[in-house]
């Protein structure tokens, strides 16, 4: 049965050895809270600084006027180059991401005609920011050709009065702070954890563990629950810096999240645990973590809406702890935390750490034979 | 050259972290490229209909029709906010029970749209697109035609058909060799300082400088074949195209292989331990090839001050040469200041972790 002292003894030699090293103390508790800030503030899925270059003659105002209205906008910035340029060169030099091109004799020219076209090179490397700057152009140059050609817009019959929940200024960071938390104690469980057990096979400690007078699950506890404890030490300073740095809401229960929080901790431990009973030395059991946190980053839902991808794919996400533990942050923070919602994918979440513990305990068991 | 085979036959008697290494980036460039997808789709519409006419039922279908969103209909306002609430779905649309009556009768019909404001990704683009999808309804419903003054014609560079994985692919080659060349070296040499073999090895006549080259020689060779085994199967299962000059591509891949095994060298020589040289690596090397190079998160998003603390990462120079000699074309000279800014970074980095090592060595 579980002692309640050898846990301690555990727990006082694990800490001890792992915080002994003073750069172990600064990585496991300062960067975390450097890198949440810098990464915080860095990511943004806002497009901005659009490098823009147009073509136009000195006469061609409405271009001009374009031209303009895109760098007051704020999410342009000017390309000084002359208008001698290739339009082309400049956007596969790199110097421009978008150049707006008129029809031969000008855009003013050519409105007097009739509809005139108006060329816009975009380059499309990065998709999300190519979509969203077409769209950007659509808009200003609608609004600018109506102003000048003084032309009063006619109502749409239909008008979608538009609302934003939770997050009306849409601020980057309400969304990008709860998924980077996530992922930096996910990085601390599962590699943390894995490397250090290994480290004991490695040794050979563990032989000398098992040759005690304790049980199994002695054994598997006492290497555990030391970073279930650094873990949530890890998920509490992060919270902290999240909500005091980056002032992200937290419109739910603070009980709520911590009972998240610690289900997620032990779940991503578990499976640290569980990579360690499958590694022979750090090298392998580090490896073996970024096979598993890579694509659950990449499934989590941080990089791109998980919606996208093809539904298998989705349902493949749903084993991802990453996923449900991001879900779960930006719906108590953010949302005030539904309670279906929240038994579901903590429900899990045990459902996952359970599982991962029965493996370990199994595979630790034969090894102890 | 003794070196390198002792290295290497140490390797090779460790087929797990040897299968592990080359198999890895594989795993990654396929998980990658068919999971990720930043074209919006399938977003999930709640929709309240209190007009039960044809005019809301042709307003459910452009949203439908629109390719972005799945429509689910529901039977009153207050579960619409739920599903929101519940994550069941993005976004709401509440039509009012007077929308057709007010359409025909004042042509100034208002229909309520509620998104959800705690998941960018999605919301950015759709906030984006409901402008067109309003003049869409428009146009179906009421007959609208405004006079359009202008015809924009986009024409996408590089990408003409916004791919993904055309973006992510050739970035993943940048994240794979950081993982190898950081960790596997920080770790390996680590390892030797931590259970002594390395102090051994000093001991021999051998010159330090030989040690380290040859120490680091099969780790580049590892990464040497993982950047292969991208690029192989970003060209033919993912049909990427690579319009630039391998060679050119090679030498980039080289400045930058050297660069992280030095620097994997470097923190090995600092930390002489396995677990702190591990986070290390990852802080210093692998977040910022995957967060901070632009891989996924662009650069020019970033606030200024950042933006140009990137210019001190070699990862993102070499995202650059990557991605401009698969989807550009590019020549030399256009990449001219990648090249330069990776070469500095190189050189820079050599020196200090040659420098450390002899320093360390004396009595």
């Amino acid at each position: 049965m579980i002692r309640l002292s050898l846990l301690v003894g555990f727990l006082k030699k694990e800490f001890k050895q792992t915080l002994r090293n003073p750069k172990m103390r600064i990585l496991i508790f300062v960067t975390p809270v450097i890198q949440l800030i810098v990464f915080g503030i860095a990511l943004s899925t806002d497009v901005k600084n659009i490098r823009l270059w147009a073509k136009y003659s000195p006469n061609d105002y409405v271009m001009q006027h374009i031209y303009e209205h895109c760098i007051a906008s704020q999410w342009f910035l000017p390309v000084i180059a002359n208008q001698n340029n290739d339009p082309f060169e400049l956007i596969q030099s790199g110097q421009a991401e978008v150049v707006l091109i008129p029809p031969p004799g000008g855009l003013t020219k050519a409105l007097g005609r009739g509809t005139a076209p108006l060329q816009v090179l975009i380059d499309a490397t990065n998709v999300i920011r190519a979509q969203s700057i077409e769209s950007y152009m659509q808009t200003i140059s609608k609004k600018v050709v109506a102003d000048d050609l003084k032309i009063v817009p006619e109502q749409s019959p239909i008008t979608f009065v538009i609302r934003v929940l939770y997050n009306p200024t849409l601020e980057t960071s309400y969304f990008m702070v709860p998924g980077v938390m996530c992922i930096l104690i996910s990085i601390i469980t599962v590699i943390l954890t894995s490397a250090s057990i290994t480290r004991e096979k490695e040794m050979g400690t563990f032989e000398m563990l098992i040759s005690a007078p304790i049980s199994a699950m002695d054994v598997i506890l006492g290497k555990t629950v030391p970073f279930v404890i650094l873990g949530m030490s890890n998920a509490l300073l992060v919270f902290l810096v999240s909500v005091l740095v980056f002032n992200v809401p937290m419109r739910g229960s603070l009980f709520v999240l911590f009972f998240a929080s610690f289900v997620y901790v032990c779940s991503t431990v578990a499976i640290g645990t569980f990579i360690s009973t499958l590694a022979q030395n750090q090298q392998q059991a580090t490896l073996g973590g970024f096979l598993f946190l890579f694509p659950a980053i990449l499934l989590s839902g941080l990089l791109f809406p998980l919606e996208n991808m093809p539904t298998l794919m989705q349902w493949v996400s749903y084993c991802d702890p990453l996923a449900h533990f991001m879900s779960l942050l930006r719906n108590i923070m953010l949302k005030g935390g539904e309670t279906q919602f929240i038994v579901f994918h903590v429900g899990i979440l045990c459902v996952m750490a359970i599982i991962f513990v029965f493996i370990s305990f199994k595979r630790f068991h034969t090894t102890l034979q | 050259m003794a070196i390198t085979k002792k290295e290497i036959y140490h390797i090779l008697r460790d087929p797990f972290t040897l299968i592990l290494s080359l198999g890895l980036p594989v795993f990654l460039v396929f998980v990658f490229g068919f999971a990720i997808e930043f074209n919006v789709k399938n977003i999930h519409l709640a929709v309240f209909d209190a007009d039960q006419s044809q005019s809301s039922r042709r307003l459910m279908d452009t949203f439908g029709s629109s390719g972005y969103f799945i429509v689910d209909q529901l039977s009153s306002i207050a579960l619409t906010q739920k599903a929101i609430l519940n994550d069941q779905a993005r976004a709401a649309l509440i039509i009012p029970d007077n929308f057709e009556a007010d359409l025909f009768s004042t042509r100034n019909a208002d229909v309520q749209l509620l998104l959800d404001g705690s998941d960018n990704s999605t919301i950015g683009p759709v906030l984006s697109y409901l402008g067109t999808i309003q003049s869409m309804a428009a146009k179906r419903i009421a007959d609208f035609n405004p006079p359009q003054y202008i015809d924009l014609k986009t024409r996408f560079l590089f990408n003409p058909e916004l791919n993904s994985r055309w973006f992510v692919i050739p970035g993943l080659t940048v994240v794979v060799m950081a993982i190898l060349s950081v960790l596997l070296t920080a770790l390996t040499v680590a390892r030797e300082w931590e259970n002594g073999s390395m102090e051994l090895l000093l001991s021999t006549p051998i010159e330090p400088l030989e040690i380290i080259v040859g120490k680091l020689a099969p780790y580049a060779i590892l990464g040497i074949i993982a950047v292969a085994f991208v690029y192989v199967i970003s060209r033919t299962v993912f049909t990427v195209p690579f319009q630039g000059s391998l060679i050119i591509f090679g030498v980039g891949v080289m400045l930058f292989l050297v660069t992280y095994l030095s620097q994997g060298l470097l923190i090995s020589v600092i930390t002489r331990s396995q677990q702190v040289a591990m986070q290390i690596g990852i802080l210093s090397g692998l977040m910022p090839a995957q967060l901070l190079s632009g891989f996924i998160f662009p650069i020019e998003n970033m606030p200024a001050f950042f933006q140009y603390l990137t210019m001190l990462l070699p990862a993102r120079w070499f995202m650059t040469i990557t991605r401009y000699s698969y989807l550009r074309g590019a020549t030399f000279l256009e990449m001219g200041i990648p090249f330069l800014a990776l070469s500095i970074l190189a050189a820079l980095m050599i020196f200090l972790a040659v420098k450390k090592f002899k320093k360390d060595l004396e009595p």
